[in-house]
């Protein structure tokens, strides 16, 4: 098989993802009309990452793969949503209705900030990393988690409350802090001599492509797991960054945080007591 | 003119200190102003020791297969030249300014903490000592500032040399963090009324912004130090690959330090560019928030690229690749300043005075040593010429013709205000075009011979085309700018004495630090101008016309910070990195097969998990002891305050009955990597239990002399925290030693 023929046809209709896309696009076609150009992008992100031969690469033969999947379902598709979500109504169910049970979740940014960074660690642990690989269920069930963990994360940040968001001085150090986590692990991962899942250290060739991984890409195991733990440390933190960087424009363009007394706006001069 | 007097003036609480006369005054000061002179003219001393060492391997290098040195004394030139400059020019100076300068321009009284500010200056002269000392005991370190293992292991450097350059080295860098530490507190605790966060002076943003470089990447280096003093002295591997240590090891942590470095001797630059360009372009500076965002941007990619010094190691594509990316990245906050600076040039009215003419070829020349260094982050490039003399010159362009000039401008821009005095325009128009015209004769052309293939940290090199010619031109040059630098203490030895008064504001500035007298007094500010904007003193001449508010009428920001607690917390942060390298070192190295001890095999979980409980409950017991005290239960507060120093006293009891147990197995700590990385890492956990002991025996003893009166309980809070910290870090201690054996 070459490249093109793999990339043409790996493609997979997963019957739960593409449910959870068409939920989601009459969900928010619902409420918000039209579907912010952030929605559709949010969707097709996640469409492309569980569908296309991404998720092929993923189950079973590439670390890497499973690496950018994960990166873009813990940190990318929930940031599209919620910049989809802001600056419209924030939802009343959260404040009052059947959803307000999620608030106490969400309203902690050490609790959102362990469950974005705390996700990363733990679906790394070779146990569960090895059992999504392997079971088609953990492997849903992991894709789902992931997916609610970073709309977890990102909610202190770009939330739809705007009250409930973290000042962004606080949230750069928020962000900075989750940066050094998914660094440390990227590190741990790159530099580890020991494959982290075991699976992927001799894949059970369904479809045919190892020698067009191994031979034509120059893939081996070692150098996969490698790739891997670059995108954990590289990508994902530069992720961050692009997001204390935008922290930074909204604190340089808010106007202030409190209205504490204005000093004086004629130039008076103010004394300082002497002699302390 | 009404004139209301402030509430809530922030200042430090003065040290009771009386102006002391003559030289013990010096000695003795905790004023940050004296502090900040003290450091200036000790880098100014270093810098001439420096200059001598890189003109006598100027003169050696200056014809072919020259012999006016010998290789090892080259050697050793080239190593104390590089550390010279770095340790104790470079960086030094920058605090020096940052001492001096940042207090005034935030309308503070002081440092936060003026005595750890006299401590950290005193540790720069101690540990320039411990590193010249090495010339009295066998010789100068020989194995460059970056000091490579295996080279610096003790099979290739026997000498103490080496040990003196690592001692040396902690001892500064302590410093360096201490220094830092009072900064971040400074900044955040101590601004005048009125000077939120974003009003900041850009100077003063970039030096608090390079202050948490300081903290986070200096413990990298600590901790690579005593790995490598561990090695030297104990017998240890940690970076001997003939007994399955890693010489790559060392250079990973040397460079993840290594690039922050590169910013925190160029951010303050930056910073003191970003004042003087737009006073003597006479408009405010363009892009603001550019200037100040693209500072944050720069210092959080610094630590995302250190691996671009390694690509000649062989690390691989995909390190290769994704290192070449973020090496590109980070230029682009850089230019993003390099035109804020163009910008607010463009129209203006610009004043050539010397220090503007510094800052002018600070931007021409720091944009060549940018361009150049954006090529080492293409990988095949920097293949070519990372051996080279075009890195040489690369790394000269930005640190002596970036930073360096840098530091020119600022000291003929704040030299009136320290002294009272302005410098010579006359003499500083000659420094200027002899440095100028010496910096880049000396420097432009190694571009040329490294492209031509001379390698650098060589002693001398073949008679071949062109090398001889080029070499001579650059050693001329190296002497005119010698040359240019006695020009300069020419200019500043008669100015002390005839130069003419400066007033309060020679320049017209804008920021508060010119609001003071020249020199300002003791005390800094009788009064601090209104602050509304970014430029208060503009506000003030011209009250017509006044800049902008910024942030409309807020005159603070949205959070109130306790020194004691923001200084031990930047502290605790700085620790953590430490034994983040301790930590990951012991996962690094306990992840490969080795013969020897094993954990299982060696260690008692079971025990040390009772004494982990122990530890733990001192967490506990210290948190209720804060509490009772701050209920005004000083009984309570004592008797749980001797209940956590016995709980922490018995884990330390524990820790070492252990280590007695392992070493009658006859296990030491140079056994195999398990135990080396094992007593590391619980020997320096215990070292801090131990101070942690000590600084609870002292509360105690405070508690008992009656010092906690109501409202006086920041030490106990702040020891607190640090016992918390010790807490915490052993639970990750213990759960990546011990719980795979307990599992």
């Amino acid at each position: 098989m070459t490249t093109s023929q793999f990339f043409i046809s790996a493609w997979s209709g997963n019957p739960w993802v593409i449910a959870g896309c068409a939920a989601a696009l009459l969900m928010g076609g619902a409420r918000f009309r039209p579907p912010t150009a952030w929605l559709l992008l949010a969707t097709a992100v996640f469409f492309v990452t569980l569908c296309s031969p991404l998720d092929a690469l993923a189950d079973g033969y590439l670390f890497s793969a499973h690496m950018l999947q994960h990166l873009l379902l813990l940190l990318i598709v929930p940031l599209l949503i919620l910049l989809g979500w802001s600056g419209r109504t924030a939802p009343q169910d959260l404040e009052n209705g059947r959803w307000r049970w999620a608030n106490w979740i969400l309203r902690p940014p050490v609790a959102t900030w362990l469950m974005g960074v705390g996700g990363m660690w733990l679906w790394h642990a070779p146990t569960l990393c090895n059992a999504a690989g392997s079971n088609v269920w953990v492997h849903h069930l992991q894709s789902a988690s992931l997916l609610g963990m970073g709309l977890a994360f990102w909610w202190p940040i770009i939330g739809p409350r705007t009250g409930q968001r973290l000042a962004p001085p606080a949230g750069m150090i928020y962000l900075f802090t989750a940066c050094l986590g998914c660094t440390l692990l990227g590190i741990i991962i790159t530099f580890s001599p020991v494959e982290v899942c075991s699976i992927y250290l001799h894949p059970l060739d369904r479809l045919g492509i190892l020698p067009l991984i191994q031979d034509q890409w120059g893939l081996t195991p070692a150098k996969d797991q490698q790739l891997g733990g670059l995108l954990m440390w590289v990508p994902a933190c530069l992720i961050y960054f692009f997001g204390i960087l935008g922290l930074l424009v909204r604190w340089y363009r808010e106007p202030g945080p409190e209205s504490a007394p204005a000093a004086a706006t004629q130039p008076t001069l103010i004394e300082k007591p002497h002699g302390l | 003119m009404s004139v209301t007097v402030s509430t809530a003036p922030a200042v430090a609480t003065p040290p009771t200190e009386v102006k002391l006369r003559g030289p013990y005054g010096w000695v003795a000061t905790v004023d940050h102003k004296r502090i900040g002179i003290l450091y200036l003219l000790t880098t100014l001393f270093f810098f001439l020791v420096g200059g001598v060492e890189a003109l006598l391997m100027r003169i050696q290098l200056a014809r072919p297969n020259n012999t006016f040195i010998s290789p090892d004394a080259f050697g050793q030139l080239f190593t104390m030249h590089g550390t010279t400059m770095i340790f104790l020019v470079v960086m030094p100076t920058l605090i020096g300014l940052a001492n001096y300068l940042v207090p005034l321009m935030i309308g503070a009284r002081d440092m936060a903490f003026p005595r750890l500010n006299a401590l950290g200056f005193w540790m720069l002269p101690f540990g320039g000592f411990l590193l010249h000392y090495s010339l009295l005991a066998g010789g100068a370190p020989a194995v460059g500032w970056f000091s490579y293992a295996p080279l610096s292991e003790t099979a290739y450097a026997a000498t103490a040399g080496t040990d003196y350059w690592g001692l040396a080295l902690l001892v500064i860098g302590i410093g360096s963090v201490a220094a830092s530490i009072n900064l971040i507190a400074t900044i955040l605790t101590l601004r005048a009324p009125g000077l939120t966060l974003r009003r900041l002076p850009l100077f003063v943003w970039m030096v608090f912004i390079n202050s948490f470089l300081v903290i986070l990447a200096l413990p990298f280096l600590n901790a690579a130090i005593v790995m490598l003093f561990i090695d030297r002295h104990l017998g240890t591997h940690f970076f001997v690959p003939a007994h399955g240590g890693s010489a790559v090891m060392w250079q990973h942590f040397f460079w993840a330090f290594g690039h922050p470095e590169v910013y925190i001797m160029v951010l303050p630059a930056f910073g003191i560019i970003s004042e003087i360009v737009p006073v003597f372009a006479r408009r405010p500076i363009f892009g603001y928030e550019f200037v100040a965002g693209s500072t944050v941007a720069i210092a959080l990619l610094s630590f995302g690229v250190w691996a671009h010094h390694m690509f000649a190691v062989g690390l691989g594509h995909p390190m290769d690749m994704f290192f070449s990316a973020t090496s590109l990245l980070i230029a682009v906050p850089t230019g993003i300043k390099v035109f804020a600076w163009s910008a607010t040039l463009w129209g203006g009215s610009i004043r050539l005075t010397t220090a503007m003419l510094f800052a002018v070829a600070f931007l021409i020349q720091f944009t060549i040593g940018g361009l150049s260094g954006i090529t080492f982050a293409v990988v095949p490039i920097d293949w070519q010429v990372t051996g080279t003399y075009y890195l040489v010159a690369h790394f000269h362009y930005v640190l002596f013709g970036g930073t360096f000039f840098a530091v020119l401008a600022a000291v003929y821009y704040w030299f009136p205000k320290m002294s009272g005095r302005m410098l010579s325009e006359k003499l500083g128009k000659l420094n200027f075009w002899m440095a100028v015209i010496g910096f880049n004769t000396a420097f432009f052309v190694q571009h040329f011979l490294g492209l031509m293939g001379m390698p650098r940290r060589v002693y001398t090199y073949a008679d071949l085309p062109g090398w001889g010619l080029l070499n001579l031109i650059s050693t001329l040059g190296a002497f005119l700018l010698g040359l240019s630098v006695l020009i300069l203490l020419w200019n500043i030895i008669i100015s002390l004495r005839r130069g003419r008064l400066a007033g309060d504001n020679p320049w017209q500035a804008w920021t508060l630090e010119w609001a003071a007298t020249s020199p300002p007094p003791q005390q800094n500010f009788d009064r601090v101008p209104p602050i509304n904007s970014r430029r208060p003193l503009w506000d003030l001449a011209h009250p017509e016309n006044p800049d902008p508010a910024v942030g409309g009428r807020r005159s603070r920001d949205g959070f109130v910070l306790e020194k004691n607690r923001v200084g031990m917390v930047t502290f605790l942060v700085s620790e953590s990195c430490f034994f983040l390298m301790l930590i990951l070192a012991w996962l690094f190295y306990n992840s490969r097969a080795m013969t020897g001890p094993s954990p299982a095999g060696t260690l008692n979980a079971h025990k040390t998990g009772m004494y982990t409980i122990c530890l733990l409950t001192s967490s506990a017991a210290i948190w209720l002891a804060e509490k009772q005290l701050r209920a005004g239960r000083h009984g309570w507060f004592r008797g749980l305050l001797g209940l956590t120093i016995l709980l922490g006293g018995i884990f330390i009891f524990g820790q070492g009955r252990e280590y007695l147990r392992i070493y009658h197995q006859g296990i030491v700590v140079s056994s195999n990597l398990f135990t080396t990385t094992f007593f590391t890492l619980t020997g320096f956990h215990g070292l801090h239990v131990c101070v942690g002991l000590i600084l609870l025996l002292l509360l105690m003893r405070l508690s008992l002399a009656g010092d906690f009166k109501p409202g006086r309980i920041e030490a106990v809070k702040s020891i607190s925290l640090y016992w918390h910290f010790v807490d915490a870090v052993w639970i990750v201690v213990f759960s990546v030693v011990y719980l795979k054996l307990l599992l």
